[in-house]
């Protein structure tokens, strides 16, 4: 690597480095300067998580090689505040509640600092449009916006700085709006993920993924990324030396890939190296010779006769079939008026937490194999890890790290076997962070799926019978797939009591990217096909949307679809709520949107069209444009 | 990742041209660096270590802009932020602010230059259908031995297909000399799945000037961008309205015509649906702007008072 | 048709509240600590969606102390009680309650102590913001004296609570079963813009009706409404993970398409308190309740905007400019046959 003189003030301090001015600014901050605050999320100027300032201008700084920050004044999120106290705007994040898992948060605060120092007066518009690069996955931006407006009032003077102070308590915390606890830790940018954690003679990690769907593993040699300089270790599924393998439900995914690799990205083998550069070119040093095996790409095919088996257990390619039977099918489609028959899809979808996979394992000093990271389930993947190390389950701990978004991705323990085995093979405390293109190959998305559905209602939009049948492609492994179509069976109807019912779910495997936990857990894909069926039926029989619901829903002492009596059902309380709040104006669904009479009312904003900072507010500046 | 064996700032324009002529095989100019970086990734170029990059951020001679007559010559280094931060740059070039606020986002914009954008020829970039419809040409600068050479070319005939231009070996852009289009109305139309960040699938540049009466088409600059493999403008349609009466009927007319420009090979039938629309829209918003702009003389008299 | 139609679309939703069809439990424990602060251990953290902070609301109020005095630890497989999994909607209920029944029998050991101390009944005791009194009396002091009290007289007071969801495995041949003992239910109305040059959609207004049983932090409540509410427009218009024969296509944010804030709609949340009544604290959740109704409430708008069925999603420009182009045709056919 090159190096070259790099002198700039950071947060008003002069800094010198003999440093690779071809390196990202966003490298230099987080590995020469220690100054983790600032994240990468995506590396390629898309999510905003290293929006730090140049000179006074908000940059992405994955997206900038230092050298252009020569002599520059820089400012990161550690710099906006005296150490121990929070500018207006961190107090605004704080008191509306505007981080949750924090990870955006840093490069969030930046740029809502940009607006109150580049347009101070800016609308509620400006702001967002002038924050259209920073990506959160968590907070859907309501809360982020709310505390921009609220620092903009108190900056330009328009609300006293008391509205920035906590809310008192009256006679309860329960039900109170106790500010986050962990908010100042997050809007400032001193909470480390595990991405951010150095330990004294820590290697880094790169894992060489298989650019295969379906293939068998003839031979893997790695004796010429062992021989490199800088190279810690090699490792493969021959280091693995317990049970090999892991799932949510099923323990069918090894920690690497054994005899054959089932998808594109799957780990291979792994590197242990003074650093992660060294790591990846290790990687490419390693020789795996693969021979294709015929691969399934949909699920339908994955149940035809002769399709190929992904996995030798399952020669059916199934992973999962759940099925629920109430009452009598064929009576409760006699004794229909309408029988409505439709079929519904929905993506695979991915997480996109703004954290990427990362992790940190050592050995203690009680021969402990120790895994630091974001895992969504430490008690299970202690369990599992310690039948794969063929270890004692007091000989294995996991340490929950903040988690930087999970919504279920994090439950799958993809990558910490790695990290165990690489700290037993060389004693060192390894990390590993993926990249976020890594994190898309190889974490499991929200299962897609295929429904059929046949719907029989009498006249008045009483629902008599439903059938309905769920295909979803689990992808290559079985990570939570059981237990994701036993959701979506169980809540597949919807919050309706229905007397006859025949419901089926199924996972199948594939050669796809693995489908796994995703928050509602096949809830939502099952009941956006019902809910949809519930629009063509009120729409074929005449009836206000509502009121079909209504017709059909739960009650207390309902019996729900798998025949559990409920002692409550707030369902028609939170219809009428959502009705009167949205001023709803009763009508069939029929393309009534050209006639309404309650659109654009309280609750809505302006259609975005761009441009809003072109619009001149009263008694401000002149604007472009 | 991306990684330079050499890593060079030259300060001056003859000395990027010197380090630029006897660069390595495989070197490469680096200006915002805002699409270089995310090509060096998986799924794309995957890791990538270059010989020599040549960063032209600090090249005094690509800085700032001047005016010449009836039109603007911007250095290389321009920014996309810079049309919507500098307000002469905004009264001079109308249609450049509505395209740069549809440009990626504030921050890349603060970095991502114009000549890059257009040196990139990215058949989606938003940044060349406004520069045709200014009659966009450029300076190319090489280094001949003890002296700089320069010729200049119409942008439009600079971007030869994706990615292909007539760059040729040793040169750098120096300049983008645009028409200055005061008093025009304009307009910029653009479609994807969300509001920011957003990737064209096409895009639509116009400008409009009308008559002392405001009833009649003075000047008509149109330019479609994503339908094909190079931005093109839309002279046929140019020429047509020019002189013509603005009528609602008139622009749905030509608009409508524009189906059958679409040449992608993808997703056509969605790009053959939505730049009539875009046209009609973009002709029709630009009038409206012109209606209410200015002209010079107005604008003039208004800063002086 | 107008290039910019708005409509409305209406979706309900139900949900099971913890790990589903099988017994769920989680273990916590609690100690009065020194000046009147406390220790909280649980194996779980956060992930982003408050428990910390709920967690230290409920310390505090079975304690009778703030919030702030509460501290979290330890999400340690080595150090912590189980907590098991940061999902499943399970923080609240599973964790919330654990603590709260570690707290009450920590607070329990104290009471008896000062209660002793005071000569009446522990059932008179109060405590509340680091304040204890005895109701019926003018007895007083602050919860600081109060552990220090506590501890001369020989007693630390500690904790350990845990807690368990009686769910029921689903029979194998008819799926008949009790897989929670907590349900809770939500509404969304969407309203929406459709461009019909562009066929892109705009979600301008969203009103989300959820029941989550007694609220905790009603700002966190509805932080999580409206994340999963735009997690649900994100699938509902534009995200969509796409593989060519096993390779992804999508391979960064650049191809895989999220929400920003330019996309998201105004969110009114209504929250409804129908409480538990199996559990010490009347909660139940919300984590993942709140995306399920989006999209198809976003879908139904689109419908009653422009007429068009989406059954696919995401519903991209593309397909909602192609089914309007295909119910166009559909209707000038069906004009021309009437003729």
């Amino acid at each position: 690597m090159p190096e070259m003189k790099l002198e700039m003030q950071v947060n008003g301090r002069k800094v010198m480095r003999l440093a690779d001015p071809g390196q990202r600014l966003l490298d230099f901050l987080r590995d020469e300067l220690n100054l983790t605050g600032t994240k990468e999320g995506c590396g390629a100027g898309e999510c905003g998580t290293c929006s730090v300032f140049v000179d006074g201008k908000l940059v992405k700084s994955c997206l900038m090689p230092v050298a252009k920050a020569q002599g520059a004044e820089i400012q990161t999120v550690e710099g906006l505040a005296k150490p121990g106290e929070l500018e207006a705007i961190q107090k605004a994040f704080h008191k509306t509640g505007a981080s949750q898992c924090g990870y955006c948060i840093p490069g969030m605060v930046m740029a809502a600092t940009s607006v109150l120092r580049e347009a101070p007066e800016a609308s509620l518009d400006e702001i967002k449009e002038r924050m259209g690069g920073n990506i959160c996955r968590c907070t859907g931006y309501s809360k982020i916006i709310e505390a921009v407006a609220l620092a903009r009032d108190v900056v330009t003077g328009r609300a006293s700085p008391a509205v920035l102070e906590p809310e008192t308590v009256g006679e309860s915390y329960i039900g109170h709006n106790v500010r986050r606890l962990d908010a100042p830790s997050k809007v400032t940018g001193r909470l480390k993920y595990a991405g951010d954690m150095v330990m004294p003679d820590m290697a880094h990690m790169a894992v060489l993924r298989s650019p295969h769907a379906h293939a068998e593993i003839v031979s893997i040699d790695t004796s010429e990324a062992e021989a490199m300089a800088g190279v810690a270790c090699v490792i493969t599924a021959a280091d693995v030396p317990g049970t090999d393998g892991f799932g949510v439900f099923v323990h069918d995914q090894p920690v690497m890939a054994r005899g054959k690799v089932r998808h594109v990205g799957e780990a291979v083998a792994a590197v242990a190296a003074e650093d992660a550069a060294t790591a990846r070119r290790a990687l490419t040093k390693i020789k795996v010779e693969y021979r294709d095996l015929p691969g399934l790409f949909d699920p339908e095919d994955a149940l035809k006769p002769g399709a190929p088996v992904i996995h030798d257990y399952a020669p059916d390619n199934m992973v999962k079939h759940i099925p629920i039977r109430k009452g009598d099918i064929e009576a409760g489609f006699a004794a229909a008026d309408l029988i409505l028959e439709e079929a519904f899809s929905t993506q695979q979808v991915e997480h996109a937490y703004l954290e990427p996979e990362a992790g940190i394992a050592y050995v203690d000093h009680d021969d402990v194999v120790t895994v630091i990271s974001p895992s969504q389930n430490i008690t299970h993947h202690r369990h599992m890890l310690a039948g794969i190390l063929a270890l004692p389950i007091n000989k294995v701990r996991f340490i929950m790290s903040p988690v930087g978004g999970g919504f279920g991705g994090k439950e799958d323990m993809i990558y910490q076997g790695m990290l165990a085995l690489a700290a037993m093979k060389t004693h060192r405390p390894v990390r590993l962070v993926f990249t976020r293109e890594e994190s898309i190959a190889a974490s499991a998305k929200r299962h897609p799926s295929r429904v059929t559905y046949r719907m029989g209602l009498t006249r008045d939009g009483r629902i008599t019978a439903i059938r309905f049948e769920m295909l979803s492609d689990g992808g290559a492994y079985g990570m939570s797939s059981e237990g994701v179509m036993r959701k979506a069976a169980i809540l597949s109807c919807g919050p309706y009591e229905i007397e006859n019912l025949w419901i089926d779910t199924r996972a199948v495997y594939t050669n796809n990217t693995p489908s796994g936990a995703f928050r509602t857990f096949g809830g939502m894909q099952a009941q956006f096909a019902t809910e949809s069926m519930m629009d063509i039926a009120a729409e074929r029989l005449g009836l206000d949307p509502f009121e079909i619901r209504r017709r059909n829903m739960m009650r207390a002492g309902s019996l729900t679809h798998t025949q559990q009596r409920l002692t409550s059902a707030s369902i028609d309380r939170v219809l009428e709520a959502a009705e009167q709040a949205s001023r709803w104006e009763p009508g069939a669904p029929t393309m009534r949107g050209p006639m309404r009479g309650d659109l654009g009312g309280p609750g809505t904003r302006a259609p975005c069209t761009l441009g809003a900072r072109f619009e001149t507010p009263k008694d401000s500046k002149e604007r472009v444009a | 990742m991306l990684t330079f064996e050499r890593y060079e700032m030259p300060a001056t324009l003859p000395e990027a041209l010197a380090l630029w002529a006897e660069a390595p095989a495989g070197a490469r100019l680096v200006a915002g660096a805002t699409d270089i970086l995310p090509w060096a990734r998986e799924g794309r170029a995957g890791d990538v270590d270059l010989p020599l990059g040549i960063d032209l951020s600090r090249v005094a001679e690509l800085r700032g802009y001047e005016r010449h007559g009836a039109r603007v010559r911007l250095g290389a280094n321009t920014v996309w932020q810079d049309f919507l931060d500098d307000p002469r740059l905004a009264r001079w070039l109308p249609v450049m602010p509505y395209c740069s606020v549809w440009f990626a986002d504030d921050q890349i914009r603060q970095q991502a230059t114009l000549a890059g954008n257009l040196v990139n020829a990215s058949p989606a970039a938003d940044g060349t259908p406004p520069v045709l419809a200014l009659n966009g040409e450029l300076e190319l600068c090489r280094w001949a031995g003890d002296h700089i050479m320069c010729r200049t070319m119409r942008v439009e005939d600079f971007v030869t297909g994706p990615g292909a231009t007539r760059l040729a070996p040793g040169e750098i852009v120096n300049s983008v000399t645009l028409d200055i289009a005061e008093g025009y109305g304009a307009s910029f139309q653009k479609a994807g799945l969300r509001r920011s960040l957003v990737i064209s699938v096409a895009c639509v540049a116009a400008l409009v000037k009308l008559d002392e009466t405001g009833t009649r088409f003075a000047d008509v600059r149109l330019a479609l961008g994503g339908v094909g493999p190079v931005p093109e403008r839309l002279r046929d349609i140019e020429d047509r309205l020019r002189g013509a009466a603005v009528d609602a009927r008139l622009i749905a007319e030509v608009a409508e015509a524009t189906a059958s420009r679409v040449a992608s090979r993808s997703r056509v039938d969605y790009r053959r649906r939505v730049v009539p629309g875009f046209v009609r829209a973009a002709l029709e918003e630009a009038a409206d702007r012109a209606r209410v702009a200015p002209s010079a003389a107005e604008r003039k008299e208004a800063e002086n008072a | 048709m107008q290039r910019r139609m708005r409509g409305r679309g209406v979706a309900a939703s139900w949900y099971g509240i913890a790990r589903t069809a099988t017994v769920d439990r989680a273990g916590a424990w609690a100690e009065l600590d020194d000046g009147g602060t406390a220790k909280v251990v649980t194996g779980v953290t956060e992930i982003g969606e408050g428990i910390l902070t709920v967690l230290a609301q409920i310390a505090a109020e079975e304690l009778g102390i703030r919030p702030e005095d509460v501290t979290i630890g330890d999400n340690d497989t080595a150090r912590s009680p189980e907590a098991a999994h940061a999902g499943a909607t399970r923080q609240t209920y599973m964790i919330g309650n654990s603590v709260a029944l570690a707290c009450r029998e920590a607070r329990a050991r104290l009471f008896a102590e000062i209660a002793a101390h005071w000569e009446v009944d522990a059932g008179a005791l109060v405590a509340f913001d680091g304040e204890l009194r005895a109701q019926g009396t003018n007895l007083a002091m602050t919860m600081a004296e109060a552990v220090d009290l506590c501890k001369r007289r020989g007693v630390v007071p500690v904790g350990a609570g845990h807690f368990t969801a009686h769910g029921t495995g689903l029979n194998p041949e008819d799926g008949s079963g009790a897989p929670w003992q907590a349900y809770v239910f939500g509404t969304q109305v969407a309203e929406v813009e459709v461009d019909t040059v562009t066929g892109e959609v705009q979600v301008l207004g969203l009103w989300a009706a959820h029941d989550v049983g007694r609220v905790i932090n009603p700002r966190g409540v509805e932080g999580q409404i409206e994340g999963g509410v735009v997690q649900g427009l994100g699938q509902a218009l534009m995200e969509d993970y796409q593989t060519a024969n096993g390779h992804p296509v999508t391979h960064g944010f650049a191809k895989y398409i999220l929400p920003t804030a330019l996309d998201v709609p105004e969110i009114t949340s209504i929250l409804v308190e129908d409480r538990d009544p199996l559990s010490p604290l009347g909660a139940k959740g919300i984590g993942e309740p709140a995306l399920v109704p989006t999209a198809p409430a976003i879908i139904n708008a689109i419908h009653d905007a422009v007429g068009v069925r989406i059954r696919s999603l995401p519903a991209t420009p593309e397909k909602v400019l192609a089914a309007i182009a295909e119910k166009q045709a559909r209707e000038a056919a069906a004009a021309k046959a009437a003729e």
